[in-house]
């Protein structure tokens, strides 16, 4: 596809890693051939909006088949306040920091989205982990900003954070800069360039950023009513960054197929010109891509929303969370009011093609997949996770504590769970694996909800390439 | 030091808790103070996860209410980490209160 490479300059021809300090893996595929099998998944579970009288935490899951606590939640780090509703996290250095001497892939930075506050936490000590230092909200509200959600590590080891809304939960969010030693460096973009904000993600080779929106704090917190939607409280727009200069280029405007675009997944190719952004709510896929310096978003998927007994209307399957294998052969996306996960093959990647689907939980999926004697799964798919090797998919049920109340209120009851599939990458084809169930409806002080995971050594949605 | 104000919180199950507040602390303060655990979630008056319904009493909000629709607040829904109270109240507590606000949309 020639219309879809750009030009390097230079300095990326001679992008060389024979002497490679850094963080992280020279290419993707180098992350593919180098990284060790997952053992370890980190993933933030929560109290908040519940009548458990508890901290959130994250808790350290054993997914090592060989351990005697496979499955099992072997450590749990407790927040120091409560009311944070921890939700997506990440890492101080990535691939992206490649050329970094002495930098290590070694604390998370875990954001409270209700809270505001900023967890620093130290893995040095893998099932163990520490917070080594707390970001108070009052300090975040200095820069006129709150609700922070993605974290993603950049070059030269800084760490850039999503901010959706201002200090009051109003628009307009931005973006939150921290530096290595994980002081706020400032606010990254000038205000005024967004007014919604979500998920982004870089590019650096080709000096691109897109960010998705969300709402207002103020609108999604309480949870979603079909009056915000109606009056344009929800976002439907994809924002294109120049990333050094920090500004708006482009704004795609996705329409009425496109409404509340989530995440947004880059191909892992330094050289790619392509990603995907869910639209949640349209429970449409969106590619994007480069041709001759504009950018564009075509829809490509269309879930079919169903009709259910219990349903006045027919229900959005509502695509959550999707993401790009480290090989950027398959795309899989959740249907959490449906209950399926999708993979597609996206060898072309203005037309992806469906190699397999999954069920369970959910509105249509089974209620125990993982056998009858087994606890039952009660929302569907949300946040997914890949192995490196593109072979063990994982995936969670919570999607935020207002929203499970709404659509699935048994989620607060019984706790989340984590279950996975095995992928054969060569087939196109996904097994659920009926032996692997983490129960997070069996922690200590209560029934937890459980959001985004993560591995040790990194994952498909956390490196970028320079 | 404003006047205090006996506040009785009531969960749905049945129980309930009686804290005092000063004029100048939130319900949600004044509960903590006193050892007794609300839901809570941004303490802004953003998110509703501390919304309570008033049963008697009149509180004031110490900010505007984001969180809350117009429709809830002259339903007596009260955001705790931003309300305090202007007289003795009853207010009933506990994470249903906020599910009260939030149904499916499409049942």
């Amino acid at each position: 596809m020639s219309d879809t490479e750009s030009s390097e300059s230079e300095a990326h021809e001679q992008h060389e890693h024979h002497d490679v300090e850094g963080p992280g893996y020279a290419t993707p595929q180098a992350a593919i051939e180098q990284a060790e099998r997952e053992q370890i998944a980190y993933v933030p579970s929560l109290y908040v909006g519940t009548d458990v009288d508890a901290p959130d935490f994250l808790s350290v899951v054993d997914i090592n088949p060989d351990s005697n606590t496979y499955c099992e939640v072997i450590d749990r780090v407790e927040m120091p306040n409560k009311g944070d509703e921890l939700h997506h996290f990440g890492w101080n250095a990535c691939s992206s920091s490649c050329h970094v001497e002495g930098l290590e892939r070694r604390h998370l930075v875990v954001p409270g989205q209700r809270s505001s506050r900023l967890h620093i936490i130290d893995t040095k000590d893998r099932e163990s982990p520490e917070i080594v230092k707390v970001i108070e909200p009052e300090e975040v509200y200095e820069y006129d900003l709150s609700a922070p959600h993605t974290v993603h590590c950049i070059p030269d080891g800084e760490i850039l954070v999503s901010m959706l809304g201002n200090k009051d939960g109003d628009l307009p969010g931005g973006f939150l800069e921290l530096n290595d030693d994980f002081e706020i460096e400032g606010r990254w973009d000038p205000p005024g360039e967004i007014e919604m904000n979500y998920d982004f993600w870089y590019q650096p080779r080709h000096n691109v950023m897109v960010s998705s929106e969300w709402a207002a704090p103020k609108t999604y917190y309480p949870g979603f009513g079909l009056d915000d939607v109606e009056a344009g409280n929800y976002g439907h727009k994809l924002h294109v960054w120049d990333w050094t200069d920090r500004t708006v280029e482009q704004t795609l405007d996705l329409g009425e197929e496109g409404m509340i675009p989530l995440e947004v997944r880059f191909l892992h190719s330094p050289e790619a010109v392509h990603g995907y952004v869910g639209a949640a709510l349209s429970s449409n896929v969106f590619h994007f891509y480069e041709r001759e310096k504009e950018w564009f978003a075509e829809k490509v998927i269309d879930v079919e929303p169903r009709e259910h007994e219990d349903w006045d209307m027919p229900v959005p399957g509502l695509i959550t969370d999707l993401l790009v294998s480290m090989d950027d052969r398959y795309l899989f996306f959740s249907n959490w009011l449906h209950g399926d996960v999708r993979m597609y093959d996206v060898s072309d990647p203005a037309n992806p093609r469906l190699a397999d689907q999954l069920w369970a939980g959910g509105l249509f999926g089974p209620r125990h997949p993982t056998g009858e004697d087994d606890r039952p799964v009660i929302a569907g798919p949300q946040m997914l996770q890949l192995s490196i090797d593109g072979e063990r998919l994982y995936w969670t049920t919570s999607l935020f504590s207002t929203w499970d109340n709404q659509f699935y209120p048994e989620e607060a009851e019984r706790g989340s769970v984590m279950l996975k599939a095995d992928v054969n990458p060569r087939k196109g084809t996904m097994t659920l694996d009926e032996d692997f169930l983490v129960d997070f409806g069996e922690m200590p002080n209560g029934p937890a909800r459980a959001h985004e995971i993560r591995w040790p050594d990194g994952d498909c949605t956390s490196d970028v390439w320079q | 030091m404003r006047d205090r104000h006996r506040i009785e919180l009531r969960w749905r199950d049945g129980r309930t808790e009686t804290v005092h507040g000063t004029e100048d602390e939130s319900v949600l303060d004044a509960a903590e103070r006193a050892g007794v655990g609300l839901p809570f979630g941004c303490r802004t008056g953003a998110c509703a996860t501390c919304t309570g319904r008033m049963i008697e009493g009149e509180i004031e909000h110490a900010r505007p209410p984001r969180g809350l629709k117009r429709e809830f607040e002259q339903g007596g829904y009260v955001l705790l980490c931003i309300a305090r109270a202007r007289t003795d109240c009853r207010i009933e507590v506990g994470s249903d209160v906020q599910t009260d606000l939030v149904t499916n949309p499409w049942k």
